[in-house]
């Protein structure tokens, strides 16, 4: 089997999305569960609350999803364009 | 130096082997070792009534210890297997069972510690509520165990399943691709089901008369923990299932065992993380049980956020294995 | 080890389309539903004040599940979707424990099951929303936090159905697994019995329960 450059390249790339797009997912998926499991004691304090804390759980989790979506934006483009 | 099939083969299975008992260690000694410490605890505050508190702890360890079980089966098959006609195929496939069932059983293993451990430390506290907990911790930890059961159900499907037709490039990476799918989601996932059997057993030690909604909502928490390793398991599926064209790159099996690495990973971080969720609602439902359904409602909202990375590195993973 | 995946399969050649069946699935779903018309009969004999045990054993159950069905939704929509919910508990808690009984095996170890199951939640669950909120709002909510994310908020729905089903058909279908190869490595000698009171009673009941509860909270994600 001879391996040529191009398709080491591509090799390397999939093999790149494949592991872009694990390793990304780990810290936001962490960060939004710990996001979820502080909305819920502030909830269990403060039960009237709920409606603003929920804005604020989703507000919160949406800036730390985005570094997971950096991973898919690189994953993709991994895939698609290199 | 040309090594026949056989010899790759028994190579594949041994390393295989090691791996499934050496890694599947790993979870359920920790696990066990926070129930005993815990144990320990709940014996210092109170002493008088060490033979339950013992009980209990040798109850959930006996269940902690059921994941690393299934790892030594593994093993032990992995080393006494005969193949019938050996296929280089088939040297890939039980390395990828080793890993597969190696990785998997760490999650669970030390997940279950956990509501063994607090339901010790909760007898001490309430010993009117031991069988409550008892039972709860039962179930609890029994649900951790899933993330290990996919494992080993994939790890039995690549020992025993014929691949002997598929071309061996580039199945091979498909094979340890599957492996590493199951067994790498199915670390958080069972390690978040811990953390939230863990709150459920603690927080019925404070209010025992909360215990159906205690254990209600920690079961639908484990549950959803538990959606990243059923997409590692789907994935895996897919790889073992379709047949793959030959082709002699690189490029198409790198893309297979990155399909594998990207659900495996991203599996990792959403089960913890669903489990911290399941955890702080847990806690707060048995403190506060008249907002049960309001802590339910954005627990839920909260996992399903958080699972969203599991679903990027899901989507990543099918656009390798079918658009590439 | 060679009954590891075998499947009884009736083949039925209909307009140039190959339909499949698996024999052995709907025979042992309708043994499910034979035992269950069973129960209901005995539970509903002769139903009176002074309750004769069947009956009595009848109300706690479907007392127990209008009660979660309410904590979740409304007494309104329990009302609605509790006779639902009870069905749905039942079937599955017999056909796991179905595998237990020689010859006899659980319906929910074939994909098959479970996915029609969780087909059929999911679209109760949004048949539920649409109804409750407009198609306007319901399609709005695709659309959060911003309109590219439309795709994959579709999938994540999906995803839904897939986790369902994937979890109570890889709990059933793997404890049987485990208990067949427990059972060729040991002879079938002490320990099989003590696998099945786990794996068919415990975690049968409660992956049954676990299906049944998150197909009430998908409704009521829906209709909040």
């Amino acid at each position: 089997m001879a391996i040529e450059g191009a398709d080491l390249i591509k090799a390397a790339a999939f093999l790149g999305a494949g592991l872009s797009m694990g390793l990304g997912a780990i810290g936001p998926g962490v960060g939004e569960g710990m996001v979820a499991a502080k909305a819920c004691e502030a909830i269990g304090k403060n039960p009237k609350e709920a409606g603003l804390l929920t804005r604020t759980m989703l507000v919160g989790q949406a800036v730390s999803e985005s570094t997971g979506i950096y991973s898919l934006v690189i994953a993709l483009l991994l895939l698609f364009v290199v | 130096m040309a090594f026949e099939n056989l010899s790759w083969i028994q190579l594949a299975a041994f390393s295989g082997g090691g791996l499934a008992m050496g890694l599947g260690a790993v979870g359920a000694a920790i696990g066990e070792g926070y129930t005993a410490a815990q144990a320990n605890m709940a014996v210092s505050r109170n002493p008088e009534i060490s033979g339950d508190i013992f009980k209990n702890m040798l109850v959930g360890q006996a269940v902690a210890e059921s994941a690393s079980i299934f790892a030594l089966v593994i093993a032990i098959l992995l080393l006494f297997l005969d193949v019938p006609n050996p296929n280089l195929i088939d040297a890939a496939a039980l390395f990828g069972a080793g890993i597969c069932m190696g990785l998997g059983a760490v999650g669970s293993g030390m997940g279950s510690g956990y509501p063994g451990g607090q339901a010790c430390f909760g007898i001490s506290r309430q010993p009117g509520a031991a069988s409550k907990l008892t039972t709860n911790m039962l179930i609890g930890s029994a649900v951790c165990q899933t993330p290990a059961i996919f494992s080993m159900v994939v790890a039995l499907m690549l020992m025993f399943m014929d691949f002997g037709n598929a071309p061996l490039q580039p199945t091979w990476a498909a094979l340890i691709g599957a492996g590493l799918s199951t067994g790498l989601a199915a670390i958080g996932s069972g390690y978040g089901g811990g953390l939230a059997a863990g709150a459920s057993c603690e927080g019925i030690a404070r209010q025992p008369e909360t215990v159906g909604n205690v254990t209600t909502t920690m079961l639908v928490g484990q549950a959803v923990a538990q959606t990243p390793s059923i997409f590692g398991l789907l994935v895996s599926f897919i790889l073992m299932f379709k047949v793959f064209p030959e082709s002699s790159s690189l490029a198409a099996a790198m893309a297979l065992l990155g399909a594998g690495v990207s659900t495996g990973f991203g599996g990792i971080g959403p089960g913890i993380g669903n489990g911290m969720a399941a955890e702080g609602a847990v806690r707060w439902v048995a403190r506060n049980v008249q907002s049960a359904g309001e802590l339910m409602r954005i627990m839920l909202v909260g996992q399903a956020v958080s699972q969203s990375t599991a679903i990027y590195a899901m989507v990543v993973s099918l656009v390798l294995i079918f658009v590439v | 080890m060679g009954e590891l995946g075998k499947i009884h399969q009736l083949i039925i050649n209909l307009f140039g389309y190959n339909i499949t069946i698996n024999l052995e699935v709907v025979l042992m779903a309708w043994i499910v539903f034979a035992v269950i018309l069973v129960l209901g009969y005995l539970a509903a004999r002769n139903v009176s004040m002074q309750p004769d045990s069947p009956q009595v054993v009848g109300e706690l159950f479907v007392d127990a599940l209008y009660g979660l069905t309410e904590d979740a939704l409304d007494k309104k929509l329990a009302l609605k979707y509790g006779p639902l919910i009870c069905a749905l508990f039942l079937f599955l808690v017999i056909s796991n424990w179905l595998g237990i009984i020689p010859h006899l095996e659980e319906p929910t170890k074939d994909l098959n099951t479970p996915l029609s199951l969780g087909v059929m939640g999911f679209f109760i669950a949004h048949v539920a929303g649409i109804r409750k909120k407009g198609f306007k709002n319901y399609a709005r909510e695709y659309f959060q936090p911003i309109f590219f994310m439309m795709p994959l908020n579709i999938i994540s729905e999906l995803a839904k159905i897939v986790s369902i089903s994937f979890r109570l058909f890889g709990n059933i279908m793997g404890g049987s697994i485990i208990i067949l190869v427990v059972s060729y490595l040991t002879y079938s000698l002490i320990l099989p019995p003590f696998l099945y009171a786990f794996f068919g009673l415990f975690v049968g009941t409660i992956q049954a329960f676990v299906f049944t509860m998150l197909t009430v909270v998908y409704i009521s994600v829906q209709v909040k």
